[in-house]
């Protein structure tokens, strides 16, 4: 890989992917239901004043999301088509905004219950995450079946240790030293399928962080660098990521936690101005068509705060995103048209069947 | 060719003999001091002396990492203080530190890392972390293998010239300097040339990528990935490669880990790590282009022995 930026005919930056992982017949993304969100709402689900979440009402909502997914009218059924007894199952967490916003223990735990009713031993279940340090800010384990493995790539911040040093997307995008992004070791070595558990977030980079950026930044090691300058290359390569095998093939489901957003300065949610409560959950095997309807949420939120689109690309409003006007980067949410073209899902609106479930 | 010395950089105490408890209990049995001293250590046990002074050495930085946190930077890079292009610009040269604490240690290191010819001073909080390694350098297999480089830099001894050699040596562009272009070599730069041009040599950091660029990472016999902190240094000989590695950070930050790849294919490796007794290399592959292994804990120098 040369040590200046690579860049193909269309200006996009040029990837080596290394690995040895075969795709599997039947990849995970976009899965059995291509174009299908099913969206689950309920006032009911998270209390906006005290934060609370309603723990009953989350696996209530988990039932019928998976159900108008599949169709089935058990939910030991709907689970069972994704996952058997003898997988190894990672619940991919989302923790970036903790203990703010993050993949909520409540929903981590209801996916991790339904997991073990279809047999799936708790010895056979990770939650998991990048940074140690988020993932602890949650407290995940007391929520958790007993016997249930929280564990992080990263202990010590910047480690290679828990990354697979032979599955990796190699680039350079302003001649760093360090050209590779490697995948989390426990995915390449031990997991057969994977939850996907992304919140509703806009994000300063990327525009949105939904069901791609959690399973692509989220997975793989030295993605920041992506993001080091206004105009980031967080277009191309959270697809690529994303695509890589064996990700693609084992994320079998994704599970958007809904019910707390950040619509400006995501992911971190620092400023408490810029959350909100979307009290949904989104389910499908498609990945593009879920982000697809995660941008149509923030954007409705940002139209309704008075704030310039995700898609606004005018130099104009670079600057101090303390102002939801303003923002540190150039967005980019064509990355989930981009994954599209990938092979990761459906990103024509036409196309997509968006089923809603109100609770 | 210039062999790689790897003399051991010597203790320069100034302390009389009144010291001499504080050397032994600290570890130390070998000290140079000024010759004014040099009489007073007559027949002081446990301690070898020989006379030596700083005048006419080079003064060397104290080799460091400078995070810089509080420093708006289009680059999150930290700044390494490394001595290592000093080395290669007046290789018969004199030199010394003057270090105390903990990074005397990390100086010895560098200094045996190059083959230098260098003196260490440091304080009373500098002695024990001295000895320790000077301990470790005692104990490795010297041996006198040719330093490798990708590159010949011809050096015209100006200050420009010598910050884009402080570069190459941070970003791992291994060097060396030639009074000629090389055509052993797989690039040859010359500052002040139609693709060298001085005026870009203002900011050595690019001039340092754009050697970079030109000689293309795949021709590179060294790659570290994981930490921005790691300087190496590379020796051959037929059929065998040693690899050198200097954490900049220091032990207090020790590194969690490096990959590191070299051109060629060695199926055999030892390692020498300082503290790194249990230490072993990590998810080794060797293939006919390149060997690959994780060094997975990196206090200050380890030396990796490669081979057919």
């Amino acid at each position: 890989m040369a040590a200046s930026p690579l860049l193909a005919a269309d200006g996009d930056p040029v990837y080596r992917v290394v690995t040895h992982f075969a795709p599997s017949p039947h990849p995970g993304m976009p899965g059995p239901y291509p174009g299908q969100v099913v969206r689950v709402h309920s006032e009911k689900s998270i209390d906006s004043q005290t934060d609370k979440v309603d723990r009953a009402v989350v696996k209530q909502m988990l039932s019928t999301g998976m159900r108008a997914l599949t169709g089935d009218s058990r939910d030991e059924d709907a689970w069972a088509r994704f996952i058997s007894t003898s997988d190894v199952v990672g619940i991919k967490v989302n923790c970036s905004g903790a203990p703010r916003i993050c993949s909520s223990p409540e929903v981590v735990a209801g996916i991790a219950e339904n997991l073990v009713a279809i047999g799936v031993p708790t010895k056979q279940i990770y939650v998991y995450e990048r940074f140690e340090n988020q993932l602890q800010s949650v407290g995940y384990p007391k929520y958790l079946p007993e016997g249930v493995t929280v564990t992080a790539a990263e202990s010590s911040r910047g480690s290679i240790l828990g990354y697979d040093p032979h599955t990796y997307v190699e680039t350079s995008f302003f001649g760093e030293e360090d050209t590779r992004s490697n995948l989390i070791r426990l995915v390449a070595d031990k997991l057969t399928k994977i939850v996907n558990v992304p919140n509703m977030k806009e994000h300063q980079a990327a525009g949105v962080t939904g069901c791609l950026k959690n399973i692509a930044y989220g997975d793989f090691s030295n993605v920041d660098r992506s993001h080091r300058f206004e105009k980031t290359n967080t277009r191309t390569f959270i697809g690529t990521l994303a695509a890589t095998e064996p990700v693609r093939s084992r994320v079998v489901l994704n599970i958007m936690d809904g019910l707390r957003g950040v619509w400006h300065a995501g992911p971190f949610s620092t400023n408490p101005r810029f959350r909100f409560y979307p009290k949904q959950m989104m389910f499908g095997t498609d990945p593009v068509a879920m982000d697809h309807k995660l941008i149509d949420v923030i954007e409705a939120k940002r139209k309704a705060e008075g704030a310039v689109s995700l898609f606004d690309r005018s130099r104009e409003h670079l600057g101090e995103n303390s102002d939801p006007n303003r923002n540190h980067y150039i967005r980019e949410p064509g990355h989930v048209e981009y994954a599209a073209s990938k092979g990761l899902g459906v990103y024509d609106d036409a196309k997509i069947q968006l089923k809603v479930m109100e609770l | 060719m210039l062999l790689l010395l790897a003399a051991l950089p010597g203790l320069f105490w100034e302390g009389g003999a009144d010291t001499a408890s504080t050397l032994r209990d600290a570890g130390i049995s070998h000290i140079v001091v000024p010759a004014a001293q040099s009489q007073s250590w007559n027949g002081v046990s446990g301690i070898t002396v020989e006379t030596g002074d700083l005048r006419g050495a080079v003064k060397l930085l104290t080799p460091t990492v400078n995070y810089r946190m509080n420093q708006a930077s289009a680059s999150r890079e930290p700044w390494l203080v490394a001595n290592g292009w000093m080395f290669l610009r007046r290789p018969q040269a004199r030199f010394y530190y003057d270090v105390p604490g903990e990074p005397a240690a990390l100086a010895a290191a560098e200094a045996f890392c190059y083959g230098a010819n260098a003196l260490v001073k440091t304080d009373g909080a500098g002695l024990q972390p001295l000895a320790r390694m000077l301990d470790f350098l005692r104990g490795l297999n010297r041996e006198d293998l040719p330093p490798v480089a990708d590159i010949g830099f011809i050096d015209d001894a100006s200050p420009a010239a010598g910050e884009v050699m402080n570069l190459m040596v941070r970003d791992n562009l291994l060097f060396r300097v030639v009074r000629a272009p090389d055509p052993t070599l797989k690039l040859n730069v010359r500052l002040g040339s139609r693709d060298y041009p001085l005026e870009d040599a203002k900011n050595p950091k690019v001039m340092a990528q754009t050697i970079r660029t030109n000689l293309t990472d795949e021709k590179r016999t060294l790659r570290i990935y994981g930490s921005p902190v790691v300087v190496a240094r590379v020796s051959a000989s037929a059929g065998r490669i040693r690899v050198e590695l200097l954490n900049y950070a220091g032990p207090a930050r020790k590194v969690n880990g490096i990959r590191v790849r070299v051109l060629g294919n060695y199926p055999q490796h030892r390692l020498a790590a300082d503290d790194g007794s249990g230490v072993e290399l990590l998810d080794y592959t060797a293939e006919p282009e390149a060997t690959e292994f994780t060094l997975p804990e990196l206090k200050t120098y380890a030396v990796v022995d490669l081979s057919h």
